[in-house]
């Protein structure tokens, strides 16, 4: 191991330790079963995982998972067609404006009808909600292109298909990665509300069992079980832009 | 007029105006510039901001279309981007996700030139313009004399007859901008490609054309064309005529 990622490895070890330190001090502090600490939490997590735990871990990181998946597919494309052609712009912005700051899980009763209480209702309205999050940003950063680098490669002779190939396919994946970091946050909240509300498994739905029955503790154990599916897509994505995006790290 | 229609000329411009809308007004760019150049030699557009100099460049490199009048290129209206025109562009144009072969190469990968043989080209042209160890370095890794270097070699492996650059050096230090003029004109040299660039410097304008156009705003029209066959003879740096040629220049564009 060289010395850099030593360091890597180093901090994020002392990064989790503190926030389980800061955890304990607060549970000590509030002293309520309410709020378990962390020994506890991770023992009856540790117990709970193949009680269980783990098949609704699978069930909402596959939810999660085919969401972000499917919202990409459809968003990269049709951010950076947008950002570049103005006359599909001009058609599609005012649906986009609509549609966007619409809270999308109004649509959950809509589809849990229309779909069904199983995966493709939930897995249907994180896309829905993601799909936004990550067009956005990819129309903007490939409405932003720098017209100088444009127009170079339309000077080598470019045409439209070269200069998605060379210019605004890497031009959009940094924010691309930025859109879908922040959208894993939301797609992660709107999984739990989905499994809450129509749900027999999930995370959600193991949370939501274990506070109805007061088990503190169990509800903790979803609680880091859905931190590490947190933490499992930021390790994704940031390999992913090691792997993508390899001048960013030069 | 008679230069004008000789076969000798590269580049023919006959009365050529170019305006854009601007909030659906028309912005004139350019207004009746005619001007003719020799092919093998070297041209300076030079002029104060905004009267049209990298419009000019924009309508030869076949990038923006004329209103009015006519432009040939080798002896046809530049409508698409010609094969052997090149154009280096104010910050040289290098994609920032690509590494330097990679760039160097990207006009011929989009001309479609087999793997091996863009390879081969590649090579030459970083050798020649000393660049062969940095091959596998990003733009952001490069000075900016060195990222310079690299559009010339991008430029050169398009074995282009018409080199057109957009105030090439303007970025640089002056040590790395005398050092690099120096080595635009080896190449310009050796290969008798021709080369219009653009620039704000007088004395780039008089150290590197053979014609200097000067433009006058706004919009954009000729106010001079000053012959200037000094160029590319040993130290004309230090001549008188050089000196003088530049008091000239001085003069007319302060007016």
């Amino acid at each position: 191991m060289d010395q850099n990622s030593y360091h890597k490895y180093f901090s994020t070890i002392l990064s989790i330790a503190a926030l389980l330190a800061g955890w304990e001090l607060l549970a000590l502090a509030v002293n309520n079963p309410a709020l378990p600490g962390p020994v506890q939490s991770l023992d009856t997590f540790i117990n709970e995982v193949p009680r269980g735990l783990w098949q609704h871990f699978l069930i909402s990181t596959y939810r999660v998972f085919t969401s972000i998946v499917l919202s990409l597919v459809l968003a990269l494309p049709i951010g950076m067609l947008l950002g570049r052609e103005q006359h599909l712009d001009r058609f599609a912005a005012p649906v986009i404006y609509l549609v966007y700051p619409i809270p999308k899980i109004v649509f959950l009763p809509v589809l849990a009808t229309l779909l069904s209480y199983g995966d493709i209702s939930k897995i249907t309205l994180i896309t829905l909600v993601v799909f936004f999050q990550i067009l956005v940003p990819i129309r903007d950063a490939s409405r932003n292109i720098n017209a100088a680098l444009i127009n170079s490669v339309k000077s080598l002779g470019a045409v439209r298909f070269d200069v998605y190939k060379h210019v605004v396919w890497p031009a959009v994946l940094p924010e691309m990665l930025t859109s879908l970091r922040i959208a894993s946050g939301t797609a992660i909240a709107i999984l739990f509300f989905s499994e809450t509300i129509s749900s027999q498994e999930g995370l959600g739905y193991y949370l939501l069992d274990a506070w109805s029955r007061f088990a503190y503790d169990e509800m903790f154990a979803g609680i880091i079980a859905m931190g590490l599916l947190g933490l499992v897509i930021y390790f994704i994505l940031d390999y992913l832009e090691h792997l993508i995006c390899p001048w960013k790290f030069v | 007029m008679n230069s004008l229609n000789s076969d000798n000329n590269l580049v023919i411009v006959r009365g050529l105006s170019v305006s854009y809308f601007q909030q659906k007004k028309e912005v004139p760019a350019l207004s009746e510039v005619s001007f003719a150049i020799p092919r093998g030699s070297t041209c300076a557009l030079i002029g104060p901001s905004g009267c049209g100099k990298s419009t000019l460049l924009y309508v030869l490199s076949g990038l923006m279309r004329p209103s009015g009048g006519s432009v040939m290129v080798g002896g046809e209206p530049p409508t698409a981007p010609r094969r052997s025109t090149a154009l280096i562009l104010q910050d040289y144009g290098l994609l920032p996700w690509k590494k330097v072969a990679e760039n160097v190469g990207l006009g011929l990968e989009i001309r479609g030139i087999k793997r091996e043989q863009r390879l081969d080209r590649v090579k030459r042209v970083l050798q020649e313009v000393g660049l062969w160890e940095l091959r596998n370095r990003y733009p952001s890794q490069l000075s900016g004399g060195q990222r310079q270097r690299v559009g010339i070699a991008r430029a050169l492996a398009q074995e282009p007859d018409l080199l057109l650059m957009d105030e090439p050096f303007s970025s640089l230090d002056a040590l790395t901008r005398e050092m690099l003029q120096e080595q635009l004109l080896q190449i310009w040299k050796d290969k008798r490609i021709t080369i219009i660039m653009v620039t704000h410097s007088i004395d780039e304008a008089v150290y590197l054309g053979q014609q200097i156009i000067v433009l006058a705003g706004n919009p954009g029209r000729v106010l001079e064309i000053v012959n200037n066959p000094g160029v590319g003879n040993e130290g004309y740096r230090d001549t008188p005529e050089f000196h003088q040629l530049s008091t000239m220049l001085r003069s007319k564009l302060s007016h």
